[in-house]
C-alpha cells in the first residue's frame, strides 16, 4: 500500500466546542495507527485550516492561563514539530482580515523545521483530491 | 426591558439577534462571540456591532485565550473582565439572554 494520505480539514473556530481540537489531536496521533498496518506502510496526515477554521492559527493564544487547557496554537506547533504539513487558506485569512503576521508561521522555538503553508483554496482543493480519506471538523 | 445579551458564537445567531428589541440593550461578546469585536470580515465591522442603541462589551479573558488583545478591539466595544460582567448584569440590566 505504501503511504496512506489523510487530510484533516478544520472549518470551525477554536474552543467553543471540542471539534477543532479533535482535528488537531487526531491528526497528530494518526501516525500511531501504523502499528495496525503492514510493515513499510505509513500514514501521512495533512492538517488544513479553511473558513472560520483559520482562526485556530492566531498567535499568542492564552488558553492555559484562562481555561487551563493546551492552546490550539501549541497543538499546531506540535504538528509542525513532528513534520506534519499544516496548511492555511489565504483567501479565508484575507476575508477575515487576518495577516500573516497575526498567525502561526512556524515553530522554530520548539525546534521544528517545517513551516506553515499559506495556500490558495485551489491548492487545498488539489491536496484534498490527492487524499483518499478526508476528515472534516 | 433592560436586557443583557450574551453572544458566544461567530455565526448562526443573527436571526434572533437582529429582531431583539429592548429599552436598554447590552451585548456581551464572550467565547467565540469575541471575534465580532476584533474581525473585519470583508474589510467591514461585524454586522453585530450595527445594532442601534446597544452597548457592546467583550470579555478580556476570552479575547486573550484566542490570541487577541484589547488594542485590537473595535472602538465601539468596551473590554470588560468577569467581575465587570457580574456588575453589569446585577446593576444595569433586568434580564439576560444567551444566544
Amino acid at each position: 500500500m505504501g503511504a496512506l494520505k489523510l487530510c484533516f480539514v478544520v472549518q470551525r473556530p477554536p474552543y467553543k466546542s471540542e471539534n477543532a481540537r479533535l482535528a488537531l489531536t487526531h491528526s497528530i496521533s494518526s501516525q500511531t495507527a501504523e502499528i495496525h498496518l503492514d510493515d513499510g506502510d505509513t500514514i501521512v496526515p495533512t492538517l488544513i485550516f479553511v473558513g472560520d477554521g483559520v482562526l485556530n492559527a492566531v498567535k499568542n493564544q492564552q488558553a492555559m492561563k484562562h481555561y487551563g487547557v493546551t492552546s490550539t496554537e501549541n497543538h499546531i506547533k506540535n504538528g509542525l514539530l513532528i513534520d506534519m504539513p499544516v496548511w492555511i487558506c489565504k483567501e479565508d485569512m484575507q476575508r477575515l482580515g487576518l495577516t500573516e503576521a497575526q498567525v502561526i508561521t512556524d515553530a522554530e522555538e520548539m525546534g521544528a523545521e517545517l513551516k506553515m503553508k499559506f495556500a490558495s483554496f485551489d491548492e487545498i482543493q488539489k491536496e484534498m483530491e490527492a487524499c483518499p480519506h478526508l476528515l472534516f471538523f | 426591558m433592560k436586557l443583557a445579551v450574551f453572544l458566544s458564537d461567530l455565526r448562526r445567531t443573527e436571526d434572533t439577534y437582529e429582531r431583539l428589541k429592548a429599552e436598554k440593550l447590552g451585548v456581551i461578546l464572550v467565547e467565540n462571540g469575541i471575534y465580532h469585536a476584533v474581525m473585519k470580515e470583508g474589510g467591514k465591522d461585524s454586522p453585530v456591532l450595527n445594532k442601534a442603541g446597544a452597548s457592546f462589551y467583550v470579555l478580556s479573558e476570552d479575547l486573550e485565550t484566542r490570541g487577541f488583545t484589547s488594542a485590537q478591539v473595535n472602538p465601539k466595544v468596551k473590554v470588560v473582565n468577569y467581575g465587570d460582567i457580574v456588575d453589569l448584569i446585577m446593576n444595569d440590566y433586568e434580564k439576560t439572554a444567551w444566544l
